[in-house]
C-alpha cells in the first residue's frame, strides 16, 4: 500500500450462501480522495463497506484500511479501526432518548476521553455542520437533513481519516441531500477521504467526483453524464 | 474507562427500558424469594430432625459393678465418636426416677433396689444409625454389661426421613435455582436485546466489546439489589411478623445459624450474583453476535 493510500482491497473475493457477491475485486483511496461506489441494489456495495469496517471478512485476498491490515486483525482490535473511520448510514443510527450534544458526545465517551476535550470537540463538530443551536433538541425534533448532519457530526468526533458513507442521502429530499453533499464535499477539502455509496446518479452528476461501480461482483471505474 | 460513565449508564439502563428492567427484578425476585424460603424452611426442618435425634438414648445397663470397673466402662464408652454426653445413672439415681415415676405404689418395690446401675448416652445428631448399631452389638458383649437398650426403630425412621427431606429439598433447591437462572438470563438477554440500537451504535463508533458490557453488568448488578432487598425483606416480614401472628403453632424455630442476617445476607448475596452472572452470561453472548449493520 502507498503511502498516501488510506483503503486498499486486492484481488478481494466475497461469497455470501454460495453466492459470488465481490470477485476479485482490486481498489485503492488515496488520502483526501472522494469516491463513489454505485451498483444496483443488491450488487454488493453494502458488503464492500462492510468489508472495510469490518462487520464481514473477505473470503479471499486482502483488505487494508487506514493502515490495517482488516484480514489479520484480532476481535478485539476492530474497535481501534473503526475509531479511525467515521460511519454514516442511510438510516441515522441515533439514540432517540439522547439529545444532539449526547448523541454526538456518545461517539468520544466510548473511546474514554475526558468531559472537557468531549464538550471541546463536541461543540466543534456541531458548529462545523451547523447545529450549534440544535444540540439541546431531541432527534425527534430535527428534519431528516438535520438528522443526518448529525450523524455526520458523530463520525467526525474521533477526528477519522476516512469517512464512509452508505446512501446518506437516500432518506432526504433533494434541497437537504444538496446541504449533505456540499457538508462531504467540504470535510474532503479539508483532506479527509471520503467514500460514498450510492445509487443516486443525479447527485452524482451534480458533485462529479471519482466513480467505481460494483457490476456481476466486479468492480469498474465508471464516468456518470 | 469512567466509572461514573458505568454508573450513570447503568441507572439510565433501568430508566429507559423500563418494563424489561421490571421483568428482570421480578424474576430474580420471584427466584430469590423462593431459594430463601426454601433454606430456611429446609434448616428448620434439618434443626427440627437433629433435636429429635438428639433424644435418642442408648442405654448401658450394668452387672454388679465395683467403682473401678464402672469407670473402666465410662472410659471405654466416652472414646466413641458418636457419644455426645454421657451420663452415669446409679442405682440409688434409678430407684429415684423408678419412685418419682411411679409415685407411690413404687416405693416398696424401689426398696428393693433391683435396678440395675446403667449409662445413659445421647447420639451426636450427624451419626450414622449403621454406626451406633454396630457398636451397641458390640457393646452387648463387654465385660461388666448386663443389657444395652436402643431405639433402633426411631432412629432408623429419623435418618430415613432426615435423607429424604434433604434429597426432596436439595432436588428441588436445585431445580429452583436453575429454573431461576434460566429465567433471569432470558429476561435479561430480552433486556439487552431491547437496546440492541445502543448496541450497534456503540460498535460503530468504536466501542469495545468490553466497554459496551460494563453498564449491562452494572446494571444486572442493580437488578440483583433491588431484587435481593425486596426478597429478603419479604423474607424477614413473613418469619418475623406474619408466621408468628398468623400462625404461631410454625413459630417454634429461629433463623439459620441462629441470626436473620445470614439468611437475608445470603440471599442478597444470591441475587446480586444471579443478576451480575446472568447480565454478563446474556450481554457477551449477544454483543459478539451484534453487527454494525443490519
Amino acid at each position: 500500500m502507498a503511502d498516501n493510500t488510506v483503503i486498499s482491497l486486492e484481488n478481494t473475493t466475497v461469497i455470501y450462501d454460495d453466492l459470488l457477491v465481490l470477485d476479485r475485486i482490486n481498489f485503492s483511496l488515496r488520502a483526501g480522495e472522494f469516491c463513489y461506489l454505485i451498483g444496483r441494489t443488491g450488487a454488493g456495495k453494502s458488503s464492500f463497506l462492510k468489508l472495510l469496517y469490518r462487520d464481514i471478512l473477505p473470503d479471499e485476498g486482502s483488505v487494508t484500511v487506514a493502515g490495517y491490515d482488516v484480514t489479520e486483525l484480532r476481535d478485539k482490535e476492530v474497535p481501534y479501526l473503526r475509531r479511525r473511520l467515521g460511519i454514516v448510514f442511510q438510516d441515522f443510527q441515533l439514540l432517540p432518548d439522547r439529545n444532539i450534544y449526547e448523541n454526538v458526545a456518545f461517539a468520544l465517551e466510548v473511546t474514554g476521553e475526558k468531559k472537557r476535550r468531549i464538550k471541546q470537540r463536541v461543540l466543534e463538530v456541531l458548529a462545523m455542520v451547523g447545529l450549534s443551536h440544535k444540540k439541546k433538541s431531541m432527534p425527534s425534533d430535527l428534519s431528516g437533513g438535520e438528522l443526518q448532519r448529525v450523524v455526520i457530526a458523530r463520525s467526525l468526533a474521533n477526528e477519522p481519516r476516512i469517512l464512509l458513507a452508505d446512501e446518506p442521502t437516500g432518506n432526504l429530499d433533494p434541497e437537504a441531500s444538496s446541504t449533505i453533499m456540499e457538508l462531504l464535499k467540504e470535510i474532503n477539502n479539508h483532506g479527509m477521504a471520503v467514500l460514498m455509496v450510492t445509487h443516486d446518479y443525479d447527485t452524482v452528476r451534480k458533485f462529479p467526483e471519482r466513480t467505481v461501480q460494483i457490476r456481476d461482483g466486479r468492480l469498474e471505474e465508471v464516468k456518470i453524464v | 474507562m469512567s466509572f461514573r460513565y458505568i454508573i450513570k449508564e447503568g441507572f439510565a439502563g433501568l430508566s429507559r427500558a423500563r418494563l424489561a428492567a421490571f421483568t428482570s427484578i421480578f424474576s430474580l425476585f420471584i427466584a430469590v424469594f423462593l431459594i430463601g424460603l426454601m433454606v430456611r424452611v429446609g434448616m428448620n426442618a434439618y434443626d427440627l430432625a437433629q433435636v429429635l435425634q438428639q433424644q435418642v438414648e442408648v442405654e448401658v445397663f450394668l452387672e454388679e459393678l465395683d467403682g473401678e470397673s464402672t469407670e473402666v466402662i465410662r472410659e471405654r464408652l466416652n472414646q466413641f465418636d458418636f457419644v455426645e454426653s454421657l451420663t452415669y445413672i446409679s442405682k440409688d439415681s434409678a430407684a429415684a426416677i423408678f419412685r418419682e415415676e411411679f409415685g407411690l405404689g413404687g416405693e416398696s418395690m424401689a426398696s428393693l433396689q433391683f435396678l440395675p446401675a446403667s449409662f445413659r448416652l445421647t447420639i451426636h445428631p450427624d451419626t450414622a444409625i449403621e454406626e451406633v448399631d454396630s457398636v451397641v452389638r458390640d457393646l452387648e458383649e463387654w465385660e461388666g454389661v448386663d443389657e444395652v437398650k436402643f431405639n433402633l426403630a426411631l432412629m432408623q425412621m429419623l435418618q430415613s426421613r432426615i435423607e429424604m427431606t434433604a434429597l426432596a429439598g436439595g432436588t428441588l433447591a436445585l431445580l429452583v435455582i436453575l429454573a431461576a437462572i434460566v429465567l433471569v438470563y432470558n429476561t435479561i438477554r430480552l433486556t439487552i436485546y431491547s437496546k440492541r440500537e445502543l448496541i450497534r451504535a456503540m460498535k460503530l463508533v468504536g466501542a469495545t466489546n468490553a466497554f459496551i458490557r460494563r453498564p449491562f453488568l452494572f446494571e444486572g448488578f442493580l437488578q440483583g439489589v433491588i431484587a435481593g432487598l425486596f426478597a429478603s425483606g419479604l423474607i424477614y416480614a413473613l418469619f418475623t411478623w406474619l408466621v408468628p401472628t398468623y400462625l404461631p403453632q410454625l413459630d417454634v424455630l429461629g433463623w439459620p445459624f441462629g441470626e436473620w442476617y445470614y439468611l437475608l445476607g445470603g440471599m442478597m448475596g444470591a441475587s446480586i450474583l444471579m443478576g451480575w452472572w446472568g447480565s454478563r452470561w446474556a450481554a457477551r453472548k449477544f454483543i459478539r453476535r451484534t453487527k454494525v449493520y443490519i
